[in-house]
Order: structure tokens, then C-alpha cells, then sequence
């Protein structure tokens, strides 16, 4: 790349480069259905996104939070119902509790579990996949045992619980700004903030991009990759207590199966899975894309419901292809590099030697 | 035997596992120590003791294929959708699921092979891609009215007691003990585990050798699902789902390394029957599916738990011992 | 104590004092002393293996010296670890900088300052950065991420990166060897700028002519111990070479003359964009070519480009005169091409395998049966006949080989390529790190092996012993064969000079 025409281009960071692209994708894929269906672009269809992209869009952040330091959690699913049920119960037992309590009390219930999972990956040295793929199931377990069976219906919550997924804070047109959907972009932004502002934000990156390197400068991975996964335990909290105010009824099996649509939003929002680099926005307009086809692809008459996992699947390749791609045109620019400075060598000195030293042994 | 309980001590701890489990069992059970009993064990998880096989030799050379179970359901779905279509005979169906496997098999290893990405990642895609496409192709139907000769491998015991199909994960153990622990192959999977490097430079074809084993996984896991169809009668999208826990618990339980270079199918094999074992006592002592599940998580996470923590304790020691010898 | 009364003469700012460093079998450091003065470019040479790196090592906390001291500003310098040497104020640059690729540049700069508060200053880290990285001179651009910057530019990053640190020692470990020319003067006026701060910079090259241009005094280093140090005034190229090489011969094996056959390899005009070019030469059925210059200079990447592992991108190769083309280690193995790779541990053996394994490793094919079966039988017996003469010591051949000393690693691993049987032989540094006694039997063996007829391409950084080994040495500089010695002309200093470059 030369010329100053490009050079906007140039000193525009990667990430920004990866969310301007989503954005565009998403703007496309709307425009798209737009035409295909009639009366697509109204506002019933917004607020439903908008409602029901919170609990992905919360996931996706808690994911892209470990997948950073070059980690991944499965577990998320499995926290969601613990902790969905586990508020539920709490809320059964005390009808006054407010619903800020009750986020912080799911917000706890997930930190707990998450804390789990980080000891086993940053002090237990078990690799993350195998870790969060056995929490996956060993905390369906303990929500089963703790339920024994028994559902949290909706008639037992307090009135707010069920209302809560409705509040609306102002409306143009059709179009509602809605409580859950505030939460959610909240949070986001005060992930982007944390990951980008704090020390500790930049170190997580700096561990996934280099682990050797981070230890070399002792920037104390075990204990940041622990607190990286309390984090995504509370965030599985958080979007906990978005599926009971959703779902009403809580069973045992709430939440399972999140997870996949989890990673699928980070890494689709450009989270590299090889670590060092992608935001929470990423992750956020991942939620938002995978979540807009979703809801899309239903109303298309031609396209079965059944479309959902097929695409995920898609989406995630060619997500991952192309960031290894990108990955592998960074390195070899670099490699050419180093080869163009050896093709700045000098003439060859002529060698008497050479020929002398070939004769000498025919 | 001292020698060998020194060199193998992980297959000598799984074998104390399993002498447990079948006296616990033993206890729970009179009927637990018959034939028919062991048979009915072994035949409840036949499929995915088959697929445990595969995955034991792609483990050890380094990778993981999270994708099995998705990809038994696949090929259950191609088989039941050709099936639905009038003019295609059974037989031919049945091999179309068996090629959509093997296909969904090479299609990931191309891409990891390919691309270097790896397996963790492209098979997530593939666990959740091919799931997919079960469900796009079953839609939340059900598709059965096999042949009688379909449900007869699936369900009859032909040779004495045996399912023909729980013959073919007995086959299939002899056959990958045999090509792991002494075929050429078996070697070059061992070293590439240990270092692809190496391997290299010893004149494996390291991509190639990724490319067959990611290829034979798909193909296992479709005759896997075939075979879930025949013993169940039918095929819905959901077929097989979460089964991957299980098998990647059995062979990690058996001592094969997630780090890849170290196993044995002798360790997989008592693995398999501890977890089999374990899955049965559960179930007699009345424990609930969903519970038994988070006991084979916490056997998954303690099989590269243990191990870890024993490497960590003997580390410290030896230090301390070379800190306290004489200069 | 305030500036005025400071003594005219300069303290020195570091100091080493009597520093050994042994590794099993090696005396990485022998009794060395060095004294760096601050605002100085202190120029460090020798061979390889002359103990420059464990210096490194000991100076930025990686390694403890076994005995001696080192002394910081009049304090005794202990550091726990490179975190706890770079608070102090040495860092260490290295050929390939660590850095942090998806890391914008400025923070690559700030990252290793500790406990600066919570908050990341976004805005003061980017000028602060930008302010550096214009004094320093380096057109980067600190908001873009590492990744993007050429090797050069990830080196001026670790510059200001030290310079941001405070560092009063830095060692740069041949910072130069993957730049271009231009790159190199930049390099040059920013260490310069780094001095003219009071920094003393260690500046470790293996291109002697620098050493004139930017070093205040050079020392010498050989063996691990300190042979010299001195103005860069009183040094002249050939001096250094004569305190470099020096080393005494004669504890080499001495091989007897005898006649070299045909032509067997021919390799004519081959290249690899980056990694070497036109390299021709031939090499003759038993015969031992040796491959002498210095790391980085290809050697090992003609090697690869022969072996198929990274096959060249121009020119021929010929065997017995016909054109082959070699682009796998399959074909070359085929071709009775085979490569030892001087990394035993990282290339070489699989280390949880048995002996026997490592040695048919290569070879699986001549012991594969009907269904793919290994006869372990033949394999034992095949395995057992080189273990005996090569002189393997292990407790049996099912020993995983790991559990072997290096020297016998190094037998095991020489034992799998002669089961390859191979016409051409080419052995990586195949004495590396290994003891006395089993360095002999290596030489010993390779001597037999080319009166049996094998062609042998010997590697080495170890003057002395490819001059022992050698009936020609080829000696290679920045990617390009400069020279192929006959015995006769073959001297230490000879090959030094055209090694490093002087001429």
C-alpha cells in the first residue's frame, strides 16, 4: 500500500476495520430481507431483535472476554441455567427483592461458577476446552440435583419479573428502546471500556497475542485468565436473569445449548480464535448478525426454521478461515521482509578460492 | 508384573477403576455379573464406544474432533432422507450416509490441513454445521420403516449372544489395538503426536496422515449413526446429540494425553468398560441421566487434572531433593 | 553525593566479576570478567559457542552463574528473573524482537511498566510514544498495531521501549543480522542516540566491519572465556580473527587421507528467495565437504532446501548427473538424500518413543508387512546391529529415547539416518552440546562412514573440527558460498576471515 490516498486507510486500527465491516454485513442482510419480504423493515420486527439479541449479545461479550488470552468457555450455557434457576428460586422465596438484587444475586451465582472453571484453567493447567467441556455438563448437574425436578414457574416470580422484558423507555414510531436492550449495550460498553481502558484490559490482550512474551515481562497470566472467567461466569449470570425474565417457567435444562451461539457471535464479531485481538463491539455485532439472520431466515417461506445450526456452522468457518488468512498475510509480509533485506547483499566478491578448491580435488 | 505396573501406570490405576466398579455393581446387582448383562453394557453405548476408537488415534497424534457426534447424526440423516426417496434402494441409501460422513470428515481435514487452523476450532464448526444439517434434512420429523435386515444388524443377537453391531465395535477394538500399537501407521500417529516436527523431518507426511485420520473419523462416526438407526428404528435430527462428552471422557480417562504423542488402546479399553460400568452402577443405584452426565465431566476434567498435579508434585520434589543434596 | 564532586574518570556502570556457567558436559562460562562504562559501545565477538549467549542469559536473569558476581552501579546485581533485570535496568534485544503482534505499537512501548495505576492513559501513552519514536527517529506509527512493522521497526520498538524504561545496560544480541543496509545505518544513529544518553550498550555482531563503525571497545570471547578487551582503535579486523579462532586442533580426531570417488551430488546455481543464493558445489562419493560461517549464514537452509523440508525456489540439483527435484523429505529420502538436524530435541527424536523406534523411524517402509504390520523382529535386529556400532549406551532398545544422555541421543539419532542407507549424508552440527568422549566416537564414525562410500556434508559452527573432519570446506557469508578451501588452504584464519568478511 502506497500513495496517500490510502493512508486513511492505513491508520485505521484492524478491529475498526472488522466492526465497520459487520456493520456493513448487517446493513446488507437487512436491505436484503428487506426486498424479499414485504413489510419486513417495521418496528415489531426491531423490538423483537432487540429483545432477543440480549441474551446472545451478553454471552458473546463473556466470550470474547476469555477468548482473547487464547481460552474459550463452554460453560456458558450451563451457567445461564444455574443461574436463571437459581434467581428464580431466590425471588420465589423473597417477593421483595428488586430487580437490581436479583441481577446481582445472578450475577454472583455465575461469578461462583465461573470461578470454577478459571481455577481448573489458570492454576489447575487443564487446557480451557476440556475444562468448561466437562462444566458444561457437571453444572447441569448441579441445577439438577438442586431442583430435583421441581420448576420454577411463572406464577410464583413477583409481578415485575415477567413485565420486565417489556419496559420500554421511550418509542418512536413502533420502534421501542427497551430496558433489556440498554442492559445488554451497557454492559458492552463497559467491556469495550474495561478491555480497552484498564491495565489489566491490555494485558489480557497481550497474553493471548504472545504468551511466551507476557511471561517473559511477568504480567501475571494465571491470575488475569482466573479473573477472566469469573467474568464470563457473571455475564452468564447477567444474561441468566434475561432468560428467566423471558422464559418465566425455569427447568433444569434452561439455557443449554446458548454456548454454541456464543462462541458463534465472537468469533463472527471477529474475536480471533488464535487470541490478542478483537473487541466486545465485535462480539456485540456478531450477536446482532447471527440473531437478525435467525429471526430473517424464519420469515423467508422458502428456507425451513431448521436452517439455524446449518448457518452458525457456516458463519463460524468462514469466519475463522478468513482471520487465518489474514493471520498468515501479516506473517508473510513480515517474512518478505526480512527476505528483502537480504537481497540488499553486495555483489558477490569474486573467489578465486572457488574454482581453485574444485580443481584441486578432480 | 512389577515392571509392567511401572511402565504402564495408568492402565494398571484404570484396571484397579474397573475391578471397583464391578464389585460396586456386583453388589448393586445380582444380574450384574451375566453374559447377558455384560453384552446389554456394551451394546446400550455400542456407538459411541466405537467412535472412542477413532478418536483415540486422533488424539494422540494431537488433534481432537469435537464434531463425531454431529456428524453421526448427519449421516443417520442422509441415510433416513435418501430412504424417503422412492427410487433409491436401502442399500444404496445406507452407503450415502456413509459417504456424507467420510465427507464431512475430509471436508475438515482439508480446512485444517489446508489452512493450519486448528482442530479445536474447525470441528466446534463442524459440531454445530453438521448438527445443522441433520435438522435442515429431519426437520423435527421422524423418519423409520427400515428393512428387516436393517433392524435385525441393529437389534437381533445373531453369533450366541452378540448384536452383529456390538461385534463390530469387538472387530474394530482387535483392529485399531493392532494398527496403533504395531502398523507402521500406529507408529507415524504416535510420533506426530509427539512432535509433528519430528515427524516431518523424518519423512512423514504429517498433512496427509491428519488428512486419512480427520477422513476415517467422519467415516467411523457415519457407520456410528447408521448403526444408532438401526438399533433405535428410526432417525429424528437430535440423533446422537452431546454424545462427544462420552467419548472424549473414555479415551482422555484411558490415559491418552490432550497434548497428544502418549495413550494406549489397552488404557481406552478399560476406560470404556470403567465408564460403561460406572454409567450402569449409576443407573441401578437409581441415579438420574442428567447426573450421571456430570459424573463423566468430572471424570473428563480429572483424567488431565490428575495427571497435571502428579507432574507438578514430582517436579517439586525432585527440585527439593537436588536443593537439599550436598553441592 | 552531587554532580560536582563526581571523579573526572568514569565509574563503570556494570560489572562482571569471575563468572562461570557449566552445562553438563560444557563450560558455557569460564572465570569471565567485563566491565561496561556507561555512555560506551561495548563490542563483543567470537565464534559460536564462545559463551556470548549465556552471558546474555546471566546478565537478564534467564540463567544463575554457577560462580562470580555481577556488580550494577556499586550494587551487587542478583535478578530474580528478565522482569526483575529489566526493572533494574538491563534489557536485552534480541535478532527477532518478542513482541506483542496484535498490540499497537505505544503499548507495545509501555507494556512492561509495572504499577502506573488502573487506567491505560491512551492519550499521553500515544504522544509519549510518538515523542520517542521521533527522537529515535523511527517512522512508526504508534496507534497501529506491532504486527505490521518489519523486523527493523519491532527492534526500534524494543529501543524506546528500553529508553522508556530507564535502561542503563543494554545488550543487543546481533540486532543486525536481519536488516538491510539502509536499516542498519538507522539501527546504527539510534544506538548511537541510546549512548549519547550514558547507556552502555553490549552490542554482540558477527560482522566485524560494524564493530569499527559503532563500538567504543571490542572484546573478545573464545571458548567461554575472556580473551581480550580493547580500544577500538587498537584492533584491526585481523587481529580479531586471530583472537577469535585459535583454538588448538589437535584433541580432533585426524583422519587419514584417501581418494574421494565420482561426483554424486551436483547442485548447481540453487536459491531460496531470503535464505541463500546461487549456491553451486559438488560433492563426491566419500568425500566430507564441510559447510563452515557463521549461524544464519544458510548453511542449515541448503541443508532444508536438500532434504525437501523448504525446497529452493531456482537451480538444479543432480544425482549421478541426472536432474532431480526434491520437494518433499520423501523424494529426497528416495533419492538417498538424508539430513541430520541439529535440533535433537525439537527436530530430531521423538523423545517418548523407543530406540528402536527413533532409529527405523525414516525407514518404516522396509519394516511395514502385508496390512501394514511393523516386523519388530527385523526391526530389533536392524536396530540393534547400529546400536553396537555406533556404541548406543541404553539399557535396552525399548527404552524410550529420552531417557538417554545427549551423546547417545545424538548416536540414536545418527543411527536412524544410516538406516536410511543414504548416498549423500548431511549432518547439522552433529557434535553439538554433546561430551568429549561421545564428540570422538561421532568423528570416528564419520570418518567410516565416508571410506564406506557414503558423500558427507558436515555443518558446523565448530572451526576446529570441520577443519579436522573436511577434505573441503565451503564457507558461506549472508546467504551466499563465498569460498570452498581445500584442506591445504583451509586454516582457521582462512575460513574466519571469509566467514565474517574480511578480505
Amino acid at each position: 500500500m502506497t500513495g496517500s490516498s490510502t493512508s486513511a486507510v492505513r491508520r485505521m486500527r484492524p478491529d475498526r476495520i472488522k466492526e465497520l465491516t459487520l456493520l456493513g454485513i448487517i446493513a446488507v442482510t437487512v436491505v436484503v430481507f428487506g426486498l424479499l419480504i414485504d413489510g419486513y423493515l417495521s418496528g415489531r420486527f426491531f423490538n423483537r431483535v432487540s429483545t432477543s439479541v440480549v441474551i446472545v449479545a451478553i454471552l458473546a461479550a463473556a466470550q470474547a472476554l476469555v477468548i482473547v488470552s487464547r481460552n474459550i468457555d463452554l460453560s456458558v450455557g450451563s451457567t445461564v441455567g444455574v443461574a436463571a434457576y437459581l434467581t428464580a428460586d431466590f425471588l420465589t422465596a423473597n417477593q421483595w427483592a428488586s430487580p437490581a438484587l436479583a441481577i446481582l444475586v445472578a450475577m454472583a451465582v455465575g461469578a461462583v461458577f465461573g470461578s470454577f472453571n478459571g481455577l481448573l484453567v489458570a492454576y489447575g493447567k487443564v487446557p480451557a476446552i476440556i475444562v468448561t467441556l466437562g462444566t458444561l455438563a457437571l453444572f447441569r448437574t448441579v441445577i439438577s440435583l438442586y431442583a430435583g425436578g421441581v420448576n420454577v414457574v411463572a406464577g410464583d416470580l413477583p409481578d415485575w419479573v415477567l413485565d420486565f422484558n417489556n419496559v420500554t423507555i421511550f418509542s418512536i414510531r413502533g420502534f421501542d428502546l427497551r430496558m433489556v436492550f440498554v442492559i445488554a449495550v451497557f454492559v458492552v460498553f463497559i467491556l469495550q471500556w474495561a478491555l480497552r481502558r484498564l491495565r489489566v484490559g491490555r494485558r489480557l490482550y497481550a497474553i493471548g497475542s504472545n504468551p511466551d512474551a507476557a511471561e517473559q515481562a511477568s504480567l501475571a497470566a494465571p491470575r488475569l485468565i482466573f479473573l477472566s472467567f469469573v467474568g464470563s461466569g457473571a455475564l452468564a449470570g447477567l444474561a441468566g436473569f434475561m432468560f428467566m425474565i423471558r422464559a418465566g417457567t425455569i427447568s433444569a435444562t434452561a439455557g443449554a445449548g446458548l454456548e454454541l451461539e456464543a462462541v458463534a457471535a465472537a468469533v463472527v464479531g471477529g474475536v480471533s480464535i488464535f487470541g490478542g485481538s478483537g473487541t466486545i463491539f465485535g462480539s456485540f455485532l456478531g450477536a446482532v448478525l447471527i440473531n437478525t439472520l435467525e429471526l430473517s431466515l424464519v420469515r423467508v417461506p422458502a428456507v425451513s426454521e431448521f436452517w439455524r445450526d446449518a448457518t452458525l456452522g457456516i458463519l463460524i468457518l468462514a469466519a475463522v478461515i478468513l482471520d487465518a488468512t489474514l493471520h498468515r498475510r501479516f506473517s508473510r509480509r513480515l517474512t518478505r521482509e526480512i527476505a528483502g533485506a537480504e537481497d540488499d547483499l553486495g555483489p558477490i566478491p569474486a573467489t578465486p578460492a572457488l574454482e581453485g578448491g574444485g580443481a584441486a580435488d578432480g | 508384573m512389577a515392571e509392567w505396573v511401572r511402565t504402564h501406570r495408568w492402565e494398571a490405576l484404570m484396571l484397579v477403576v474397573v475391578a471397583i466398579t464391578i464389585v460396586v455393581n456386583a453388589l448393586l446387582s445380582p444380574f450384574y455379573l451375566g453374559l447377558d448383562n455384560f453384552v446389554n453394557l456394551f451394546w446400550l453405548s455400542n456407538e459411541k464406544i466405537i467412535v472412542a476408537l477413532i478418536m483415540t488415534f486422533i488424539i494422540i497424534s494431537g488433534e481432537i474432533d469435537l464434531s463425531v457426534s454431529s456428524v453421526m447424526g448427519f449421516s443417520a440423516a442422509v441415510m433416513a432422507t435418501l430412504h424417503e426417496i422412492e427410487a433409491v434402494p436401502f442399500g444404496v441409501a445406507v452407503l450415502g450416509g456413509l459417504a456424507a460422513g467420510a465427507l464431512a470428515g475430509l471436508t475438515q481435514g482439508l480446512v485444517i490441513t489446508r489452512f493450519g487452523l486448528p482442530s479445536l476450532v474447525v470441528t466446534l464448526a463442524g459440531l454445530i454445521g453438521f448438527r445443522g444439517g441433520a435438522r435442515v434434512l429431519m426437520e423435527d420429523e421422524s423418519v423409520g420403516d427400515f428393512p428387516a435386515w436393517f433392524d435385525t444388524m441393529g437389534q437381533q443377537k445373531i453369533a450366541g449372544p452378540f448384536p452383529v453391531a456390538l461385534l463390530i465395535f469387538f472387530v474394530g477394538l482387535a483392529v485399531a489395538w493392532v494398527l496403533l500399537e504395531r502398523s507402521a501407521l500406529g507408529r507415524k500417529v504416535y510420533v506426530t503426536g509427539n512432535s509433528a516436527d519430528v515427524a516431518r523431518y523424518s519423512g512423514v507426511d504429517v498433512d496427509g496422515l491428519k488428512l486419512r485420520l480427520f477422513t476415517v473419523s467422519g467415516l467411523v462416526s457415519g457407520v456410528a449413526g447408521v448403526l444408532f438407526a438401526a438399533r433405535l428404528g428410526s432417525v429424528r435430527g437430535s440423533l446422537a446429540e452431546f454424545f462427544e462428552l462420552d467419548i472424549i471422557t473414555m479415551v482422555l480417562l484411558g490415559g491418552v494425553s490432550i497434548f497428544g504423542g502418549v495413550g494406549s488402546m489397552l488404557g481406552v479399553a478399560l476406560a470404556i468398560f470403567a465408564v460403561l460400568n460406572i454409567r450402569n452402577g449409576l443407573g441401578l443405584a437409581n441415579v438420574d441421566g442428567i447426573i450421571q452426565t456430570g459424573v463423566i465431566g468430572s471424570l473428563l476434567i480429572g483424567s488431565v487434572l490428575v495427571p497435571n498435579l502428579a507432574q507438578r508434585v514430582r517436579v517439586r520434589s525432585r527440585r527439593l531433593s537436588r536443593a537439599h543434596a550436598p553441592p | 553525593m552531587d554532580e560536582s564532586s563526581r571523579p573526572p574518570v568514569e565509574e563503570p556502570i556494570f560489572e562482571i566479576e569471575g563468572v562461570s556457567k557449566r552445562f553438563d558436559a560444557t563450560q558455557a562460562l569460564d572465570d569471565v570478567s567485563l566491565q561496561l562504562m556507561p555512555g560506551e559501545v561495548h563490542g563483543l565477538v567470537g565464534e559460536n559457542g564462545a559463551g556470548k549467549s549465556t552471558l546474555i542469559k546471566i546478565m537478564t536473569g534467564i540463567y544463575r552463574a554457577d560462580e562470580g558476581r555481577m556488580v550494577m552501579g556499586g550494587e551487587p546485581f542478583e535478578p530474580a528473573d528478565a522482569a526483575a533485570a529489566q526493572d533494574s535496568g538491563v534489557a536485552a534485544i534480541y535478532q527477532e524482537p518478542s513482541i506483542f503482534p496484535d498490540l499497537t505499537v505505544a503499548e507495545n512501548i509501555f507494556i512492561g511498566h509495572q504499577d502506573r495505576g488502573w487506567l491505560v492513559d491512551w492519550k499521553k501513552m500515544m504522544s509519549d510514544a510518538a515523542y520517542l519514536l521521533a527522537t529515535l527517529d523511527i517512522d512508526a506509527d504508534p496507534a497501529m498495531p506491532a504486527a505490521g512493522l518489519s523486523v527493523a521497526g519491532q527492534q526500534a520498538v524494543e529501543i524506546a521501549k528500553a529508553i522508556s524504561l530507564d535502561t542503563k545496560v543494554l545488550i543487543m544480541d546481533e540486532p543486525t543480522a536481519a536488516l538491510s543496509a539502509h536499516e542498519v545505518d538507522r539501527l546504527f544513529s539510534q544506538v548511537r542516540s541510546l549512548r549519547d544518553r550514558g547507556v552502555a550498550v553490549l552490542f554482540i555482531t558477527h560482522r566485524l566491519d560494524e564493530l569499527f563503525v559503532i563500538c567504543d571497545r571490542i572484546s573478545v570471547f573464545r571458548d567461554g572465556r575472556h580473551i581480550s578487551t580493547r580500544p577500538v582503535a587498537d584492533v584491526s579486523e585481523e587481529s580479531l580473527v586471530r583472537e577469535m579462532v585459535g583454538r588448538d586442533p589437535s584433541d580432533f580426531f585426524a583422519r587419514e587421507d584417501h581418494p574421494a570417488g565420482d561426483v554424486v551430488l551436483a547442485v548447481d546455481e540453487l536459491s531460496l528467495a531470503g535464505k541463500f543464493a546461487d549456491v553451486t558445489f559438488e560433492v563426491r562419493r566419500g568425500e566430507v565437504l564441510g559447510f563452515a560461517g557463521l549461524v544464519g549464514a544458510g548453511r542449515t537452509d541448503i541443508g532444508l532446501a536438500l532434504f525437501g523440508i523448504a525446497p529452493a525456489d531456482r537451480g538444479t540439483v543432480r544425482l549421478d548427473g541426472e536432474p532431480i527435484i526434491i520437494s518433499s523429505p520423501n523424494q529426497a529420502l528416495a533419492n538417498g538424500i538424508a539430513y541430520m538436524s541439529e535440533d535433537r530435541r525439537g527436530l530430531g527424536l521423538s523423545m517418548s518413543q523407543s530406540v528402536a523406534a527413533n532409529i527405523t523411524l525414516a525407514t518404516l517402509e522396509r519394516y511395514t508387512r502385508r496390512f501394514g504390520f511393523v516386523d519388530r523382529a527385523a526391526e530389533e535386529a536392524d536396530a540393534a546391529t547400529l546400536s553396537e556400532r555406533l556404541g548406543i549406551k541404553t539399557p535396552g532398545l525399548a527404552t524410550p529415547v529420552g531417557n538417554l544422555s545427549g551423546g547417545n541421543q545424538q548416536k540414536a539419532m545418527l543411527a536412524k539416518w544410516l538406516n536410511a542407507e543414504p548416498r549423500v549424508l548431511i549432518l547439522d552440527e552433529p557434535t553439538r552440546g554433546i561430551d568429549v568422549g561421545a564428540k570422538a566416537d561421532v568423528h570416528k564414525f564419520i570418518d567410516e562412514l565416508a571410506r564406506s562410500g557414503i558423500a558427507i556434508i558436515v555443518i558446523s559452527s565448530d572451526l576446529p573440527e570441520v577443519l579436522a573432519m573436511s577434505d573441503r570446506v565451503a564457507v558461506m557469508r549472508e546467504g551466499r558460498l563465498r569460498a570452498i578451501l581445500t584442506k591445504e588452504d583451509a586454516t582457521q584464519e582462512r575460513v574466519m576471515e571469509t566467514a565474517v568478511g574480511v578480505v
